[in-house]
Formats: C-alpha cells, sequence, structure tokens
C-alpha cells in the first residue's frame, strides 16, 4: 500500500492499496514514514517497507 | 525489480523452469514443502507446479492461519459471541470455519452479535463506537499478525478502552514444522520457508532446519517468479551438496526480522505450554496467550471460555493434508461433500488453504489430465 497521509501523533497512516481503496495502517513497526511510501501491510499493520507496486 | 508484473514474466518464469531442470538429477524424486498458505495459493494459481519437471513435487505445509484453528477454537468462539451484550469481532475466513455446530456465520444467522473486520483496528473502533457494550477480538495467524494484535492491545490500553479484550489464538510456526520433520510418515527434500513470517521473525529461527535435520530452507517470496527462484536455489544447494537458509525474499525480509514488532510481541504475549492445531494435535510452545501485564483484554480471562475439545469430522483429512502426506485431491470428500461454498474442513475455507486454492486453480488442469 502507498502512504497518502500520516497521522503522525497517533502511529497511524492512510494508505491505498492497487484497488484505490483507502485504509488506515498502523505504522509503528516500521517508522518513519512519508508520504509516497510503499509498505507491506498486514492485518491492518506495516510490517515491512517497500513491497513492490 | 519494482512492478508486480515484473515478478510474473513468463519469459523470465521459461528460463527458471530450464535452470531448475538442469539441477535435477534424473531418477531422483525431489519432495519440497512450501510452508505458507500464501505460496500454495500462488502455486495455483499462476501453475507453478506445472513449470517444473516431474520429479521435483511441492507439498502444502501448514502454514495457512484459518486452516490450523481446530474446532473447539471455533466453538469457543460461538460461546463468547452468544454472551450477553457482547460483540464478536473476526477476520472474514474465519467467519465460515466449521465448528461442532456450525460456524459463526451460522451463529450470526442465529442472531449473535458477530462482525467481519480487516484488522484488529477496526475491532478497537467498534469498542470505542460501543462503549456500552463488550467487544472480542477473535485473533488468530502467525507471527505476521500477532504484532497487528499486540500494538492494538498496547492502545487499547493507552487509549484506556475498558470493554475491549481479545480470545487469542495466535499460533508460531516453528514448533509444527520441528514435529513434520519428526514424523515418519514424510520425507522432505528442503522448505520453501514462510516469506511474510519471516518478515517479523527473520531467518534465525529457520537454522535448526539445516543444523538439526540436514535439509535446506530458502525464504520466498509469493509472485510466482520468486517461487520458481526459491525452488531453483533449494535444488542448487542440493546439488552443491549444501544445506543452509538462505534469503530469496531479501526486497522485504531482514536477516534478523523486525526488531520492533518482535519487541512488542514479547511485551504482549507469552508461550502457551501447548496449543491444539487442526489435524496435528498438540504441540508445545506452539500458540502464544495474553501476558499477565495485559491480562485486562484478555477475554478468555474476561469471560467462561468452555475451552472445547472437539475430534476433527472422520471424513475430513485436513491433517493429512496439513501435513503434506496427501494432496486435497485424495481427501475423500474433496469436490463433493466439502466445496468452498459448503467446507467441511478449513482447508476448503480460506484462500490460503491448500484444498480451496486447488479447488479454484488447480482442479481443470488436473481434469484435463485425467480426461
Amino acid at each position: 500500500m502507498t502512504v497518502v497521509a500520516i497521522d503522525g501523533g497517533r502511529g497511524l497512516a492512510l494508505c491505498t492499496n492497487g484497488d484505490g481503496r483507502r485504509f488506515t495502517v498502523e505504522t509503528a513497526l516500521v517508522e518513519p514514514v512519508a508520504i509516497g511510501d510503499v509498505l507491506l501491510v498486514h492485518a491492518g499493520t506495516a510490517i515491512a517497507p517497500g513491497a513492490p507496486a | 525489480m519494482r512492478f508486480v508484473d515484473e515478478f510474473r514474466d513468463a519469459d523470465l518464469g521459461q528460463v527458471l523452469a530450464g535452470e531448475i531442470l538442469s539441477l535435477v538429477e534424473p531418477g531422483r524424486h525431489y519432495k519440497l514443502m512450501e510452508v505458507c498458505g500464501g505460496h500454495t495459493h500462488s502455486i495455483y494459481k499462476y501453475g507453478v507446479d506445472d513449470l517444473l519437471p516431474a520429479n521435483v513435487e511441492l507439498v502444502h505445509g501448514p502454514g495457512c492461519p484459518v486452516c490450523v484453528i481446530p474446532m473447539g477454537r471455533v466453538d469457543d468462539g460461538i460461546a463468547l459471541a452468544h454472551e450477553p451484550g457482547v460483540i464478536f469481532t473476526c477476520f472474514g475466513d474465519m467467519m465460515r470455519v466449521p465448528g461442532s455446530s456450525g460456524s459463526l456465520l451460522d451463529a450470526k444467522a442465529d442472531g449473535a452479535d458477530i462482525r467481519m473486520v480487516y484488522s484488529p483496528l477496526d475491532a478497537l473502533r467498534i469498542a470505542k463506537q460501543n462503549p456500552d457494550r463488550e467487544v472480542v477480538f477473535f485473533a488468530i495467524g502467525f507471527e505476521t499478525t500477532a504484532p497487528s494484535t499486540a500494538l492494538t492491545l498496547k492502545r487499547a490500553r493507552i487509549e484506556g478502552v475498558a470493554n475491549f479484550s481479545c480470545m487469542c489464538s495466535h499460533v508460531t510456526i516453528v514448533p509444527p514444522l520441528r514435529a513434520l520433520l519428526e514424523s515418519p510418515d514424510l520425507r522432505l527434500d528442503g522448505f520453501i520457508g514462510p516469506g511474510h513470517v519471516s518478515t517479523i521473525v527473520g531467518a534465525r529461527p529457520f537454522e535448526f532446519i539445516p543444523a538439526d535435520y540436514g535439509k535446506p530452507v530458502v525464504i520466498s517470496g509469493f509472485e510466482p517468479l520468486d517461487i520458481l527462484q526459491g525452488v531453483q536455489m533449494i535444488l542448487r544447494q542440493l546439488a552443491d551438496g549444501r544445506c543452509e537458509v538462505e534469503n530469496q525474499y531479501k526486497r522485504v525480509v531482514p536477516y534478523q526480522g523486525n526488531l520492533r514488532a518482535l519487541e512488542v510481541m514479547a511485551e504482549v504475549f507469552e508461550l502457551r505450554p501447548h496449543f491444539e492445531w487442526r489435524g496435528l494435535g498438540f504441540i508445545s510452545h506452539s500458540g502464544l496467550k495474553i501476558s499477565d501485564a495485559y491480562a485486562e483484554l484478555d477475554a478468555e480471562r474476561r469471560f467462561s471460555v468452555p475451552g472445547v475439545r472437539v475430534a476433527d469430522p472422520k471424513a475430513c483429512q485436513c491433517g493429512e493434508v496439513l501435513k503434506g502426506v496427501i494432496k486435497p485431491w485424495e481427501c475423500k470428500v474433496f469436490g463433493t461433500a466439502c466445496t468452498p461454498e459448503r467446507p467441511i474442513g478449513t482447508c476448503m475455507v480460506s484462500s490460503e488453504g491448500a484444498c480451496a486454492a486447488y479447488y479454484n486453480y488447480g482442479r481443470f488442469a488436473r481434469e484435463r489430465e485425467v480426461v
């Protein structure tokens, strides 16, 4: 998923998947994240950076 | 490579298939286990096994999180869902797993307030929206999913969400692999290691496989070229007389894993002395429970959970499928009494289950062969 907005205070990011759907994602395990980063997300939590788009 | 399409390139697939063919010894049969249900799904979806020589056999491992949940645990979940005032939340696949007298979906039809969520965070949001109700999250999955549950429990505590709790059924991947390697039923030549579990735990936990059992492990990604390259790397090790843990999925898996995830898991969970696996029985230190430090968020302490033990249906051979002893189509009820629409066994429920993957993608190829 790609990060489109960050709620740094709560450790959350708004991410979009390949279909354009948006999800709230927990980012504590991969911080820091930036808008445009691609994350591997599992069960609502980013577990690794850099999965292919 | 940057885009998913590049990992599905047919020409590159043929090149890898040629390399695999050049590595196998004629007359030798190679049996490789793909540990993860995600691999099983990709293998059938993309026809990866069609590109392998006839003497390279892929067998399916115990790495589908839904498939390994025993019927008794489903019954426990249903009992909790029927508690007055409870909103019971779980992942979609889990709702269809049969218990001894129906699934969570059946219980929902009977009036229990059971809701599908995509993440534990969704369940926590439901709890915040319903402060007068008790919200229970049915947590399942391997080390890939466990950090998500752990972070949500920490968040629930920080945000003071007192009506949220978790029925923890998380499991760990190493104990069943050791159990399989000790099993006299199964002779394996190597393992396609689990990609996303390794994102969390790293490669080190699998070092016992080459060290103690002399089998190569290649942690692999989930695209067709990843899996083909994983097979090629295992066969290369065998041809060279090596056996070690290699990491094909370096673009996502660091050798040491995700240290933050391991830390949060160690804080929130502790190992159960033993945990029951569907078809595999009780395996020591293979399940996680919520630690004493987070006891107030443990649904099994907050409510009275029956702790039901139920034998698997006699017709269902999920256990043998999960151990790689039989192929899905060799099960007595595959595709007849047991289908994705009306599953008897868990392997037919989840898209990562070997039976569902084979039913959806592989059965037509096999039917062509038979004809």
